[in-house]
């Protein structure tokens, strides 16, 4: 330990083993999500290999390489690009990665994954130990497996293991996380066996004693890991409790697995395992239940659990012996090595939104809000590397678009400053977080990151300074670029010839804590600025209408995070009026007619207008012969959100 | 009452009333739902007893026809006899505050039941067959995650 973090995070420095294997340290990359990144085939693309080089790099002392399924049919393959490992004909990409891992200095694991319940993306149907119907559409209609098939899969997975070693793996893991095929045995939700497979606890652990025999007993010298569920969250349709799930856990220790990954939940689970509304360290009792039950087993765990600093208090309290990350990583593969040099404050935050597993049930290949070059390692056009020509960048918005471009173009060497009209950084982002009732400190942890890195860049932010064509003339001849970042604003124009318009208020201006609203709001629009300033308020007190020209709300709202806002919508009791449009306002109320043409009358103090949003166009026309290289990024270009707004912002700066 | 679901036109009057979500399904689409204790489907043991139920109680089923969603009391004999494209399966509470709301919010109320637990749900068909016969709509008035919902 000679880096100043490390001194600090010494729990999680500490050196560790698995098996006969040593650990530089007590973290472990987590095989969270798979990419999507590969060949419909199963084989490993060039652009997966470069992601698993910066994987590698992260400075995990275990890194656990992406789930590969098992079987020739695809029955257990769950993602539509899906690495394969049930022929000797991958060996050598997989001894590709095992290399990566190694040159790194991490001990190298490869996950058997075989997804049952949620497997045979390519085929009409799933395995499951019995035909339990899908609770979600997306999955295929199950077939019950035969005692034949069962010792097929088996052995399968024991050939899978062969191959992972033979390629240079140090060890394996197996996973039932979330809902896979070995949680489908062990759940009796999913298992209504009446043969030695099913009916009991102890009958349905069989397939995973016989699993964890036959991959011990196929690679004898290697250890073997385990994904299993402390809780299910599926009780109520009948899953398994909590205490039946630590019975499971103890057969696996029984078996001599070495070590344990505790995860929590089920992809059709009713509630939230990991998403942004649930609290870091949330889950930490599961993980200290079975460290504490099983004292001698390596426990790992990092479900919702982002911050390094929490993670070294929970290893030196006995909550878990490795701290299992992935998303955080995939927000920030330096998060590690910044931890170890006492840079947490640069660290780019995994804010939980979800968007990576939001593009997997859409079978694309997964990306990250907070980080742009996720998926595009290969391509060296998003490679910041520094400009050849030097430039003087005036960037107009400290929103996340013109944040990230700031900090991109700075560190290719370009002189920037960022010119912000209101008193502080982050845009409509601050507005959003003040009224987030999910975990506004994630967002505002963004806002953080911009600042500690504009202040580390020697990035100027002139705050309290409005671009405009007056001022463009003060500056002019004094910058090469103009990054136009200046956001979206609520289209009040839109109403203009509506009786009563000079009413309206802008909702985003109750968002920035500019207007206060009377009590009783009638919200235009129902999308997620609507909403998300709609709960807030009737949180606070306020009765509030929500109008939405669409026949449902939450149309613009992340897919993983849509049934949050709608059960938000109805925990509050806000009425929403759908297929339906603001027709008149006075200062008694609003008048919406519906799809049908019926009217009605809504009591309100205050009308308030969350949409149509407009892009901020106006500076690309007064700018236009004003600057030499004039760009825009994030919602100044096309009103959206979050990610297109980091995503542009860096594309701008690593191509100016 | 003579069944668990009490008077089916009450139930159709709700249809009627939201005729929109019903309107770009294809006809011959079907939805059933049964009562948990009638189904024999007993606590803990809920899918065992969807399973095991052989036409223990009833089934009401709501079919796209011309005109419209039509309910219709059909026997419940497990549901790979059903033919349904969707199953809920609702406690008997669940069921109660179903027919109080049905001159109401009753799709809220189902919403709200549904992520409570009150009421489980089973789909029979994939995505693309919902999506081919019009489901879309009124899953996701249901607040059902169509495409996956790993959070």
């Amino acid at each position: 330990m000679n880096r100043p973090g490390e001194e600090k995070l010494k729990h999680l420095f500490r050196p560790g083993s698995i098996g006969r294997f040593k650990t530089k340290n007590m973290v472990k990359y987590g095989a969270c999500c798979v990419s999507n990144y590969n060949g419909r085939d199963g084989f490993i693309t060039p652009r997966e290999l470069a992601r698993v080089r910066v994987i590698a790099s992260t400075g995990c002392g275990i890194i656990t390489n992406q789930g590969a399924y098992p079987d020739p049919l695809g029955e257990g393959k769950a993602y539509f690009r899906q690495v394969a490992i049930f022929d000797d004909k991958f060996i050598p990409q997989f001894e590709t990665i095992a290399g990566y891992i190694h040159d790194a200095g991490a001990v190298a694991i490869q996950q058997i994954l075989h997804a049952g319940r949620y497997g045979g993306i390519d085929l009409g149907y799933c395995i499951q130990p019995s035909v339990v119907p899908q609770t979600l559409p997306h999955f295929r209609p199950p077939r019950e497996l035969t005692k034949e098939q069962i010792k097929a899969i088996v052995a399968q997975h024991a050939d899978a293991a062969r191959r992972a070693i033979r390629a240079g793996f140090d060890g394996t893991e197996v996973t039932s996380f979330m809902g896979y095929l070995l949680a489908n045995f062990n759940s009796r939700f999913t298992n209504q066996r009446s043969d030695e497979y099913g009916g009991s606890v102890e009958n349905r652990g069989r397939f995973m004693r016989e699993l964890i025999d036959a991959v011990k007993q196929a690679t004898p010298d290697s250890p073997m890991l385990i994904r299993l569920n402390a809780a299910e969250l599926m009780d109520r349709w009948g899953g398994n409790s909590e205490d039946e799930c630590f019975e499971l856990m103890q057969q696996a220790v029984d078996c001599g697995v070495d070590m344990i990954s505790v995860t929590v939940g089920w992809q059709e689970a009713p509630e939230s395992s990991f998403g942004r509304d649930v609290s870091p360290g949330h889950w930490n009792h599961l993980s200290a239940k079975a460290k504490r039950l099983f004292p001698k087993t390596a426990i790992a765990f990092g479900n919702r659990l982002p911050d390094p600093v929490m993670a070294d208090q929970c290893i030196r309290d006995g909550v878990f012996d490795y701290w299992e990350v992935c998303r955080p990583l995939l927000a920030d593969p330096e998060l590690i090595h910044k931890a170890a040099e006492d840079r947490l404050n640069e660290v780019r935050p995994c804010i939980g939104s979800l968007n990576c597993l939001s593009r997997l049930f859409r079978d694309l290949p997964y990306t990250c809000t907070m980080n742009p070059v996720l998926g595009h390692e290969v391509e060296p056009e998003y490679a910041i590397t520094p400009a050849v020509e030097k430039k003087r960048i005036m960037v107009i918005g400290a929103g996340p678009a013109g944040m990230e471009a700031a900090i991109t173009a700075r560190k290719r060497g370009h002189e920037v400053t960022v010119f912000e009209k209101s008193a502080h950084i982050g845009g409509n982002l601050a507005a959003y977080a003040a009224n987030d009732l999910a975990r506004p400190e994630d967002l505002r942890s963004v806002i953080d990151y911009y600042r500690v890195m504009a202040d580390k860049l020697g990035i100027e932010v002139r705050l309290n300074t409005e671009a405009n064509a007056k001022f463009m003339r003060s500056v002019l001849h004094q910058y090469d670029v103009c990054l136009v970042a200046a956001g979206a604003r609520t289209d009040l124009g839109a109403f203009r010839y509506l009786e009563g318009a000079e009413l309206l208020v802008d909702a985003l201006e109750v968002a920035h804590g500019r207007i206060k609203p009377g009590h009783r709001v009638v919200m235009v629009g129902g999308g997620m600025i609507g909403l998300t300033i709609a709960e807030s308020l009737t949180k606070a007190g306020h009765e509030v209408v929500v109008v939405e020209e669409e026949k449902r709300v939450a149309g613009d709202v992340m897919p993983t995070f849509k049934w949050r806002h709608t059960a938000w919508v109805d925990e509050l009791g806000i009425r929403t009026l759908t297929s339906s449009r603001l027709v008149k306002v006075t200062s008694e109320g609003a008048t919406v007619k519906n799809a049908k043409g019926e009217e009605s009358f809504v009591a309100a103090d205050t009308v308030l207008v969350s949409s149509p949003r407009k892009a901020n166009h106006d500076l690309f026309h007064e700018f236009q012969w004003m600057v030499d290289e004039l760009h825009g990024a994030g919602d100044a270009v096309i009103a959206r959100g979050l990610d297109a707004a980091i995503h542009e912002g860096y594309r701008m700066g690593v191509r100016i | 009452m003579a069944n668990a679901f009490g008077d089916l036109s009450a139930w159709q009057a709700m249809l009627d009333r939201h005729a929109e979500l019903f309107s770009e399904m294809s006809a011959g689409s079907r939805v059933g739902f049964v009562s948990r204790s009638e189904s024999g489907v007993t606590p803990g043991k809920h899918v065992a007893g969807l399973m095991a139920a052989k036409g223990a109680g009833d089934m009401m089923a709501w079919e796209r026809r011309e005109t419209g969603m039509q309910t219709s009391l059909e026997d419940y004999a497990g549901f790979q006899d059903a033919r349904v494209d969707l199953l809920f399966v609702a406690e008997d509470e669940a069921l109660a505050a179903m027919r109080e709301a049905l001159s109401g919010e009753a799709l809220g109320m189902i919403k709200r039941l549904i992520r409570k637990g009150g009421i489980m749900f089973y789909v029979m068909k994939n995505k693309y067959q919902l999506q081919d016969a019009g489901y879309e709509e009124f899953l996701e008035s249901l607040g059902l995650s169509f495409l996956g919902a790993c959070r």
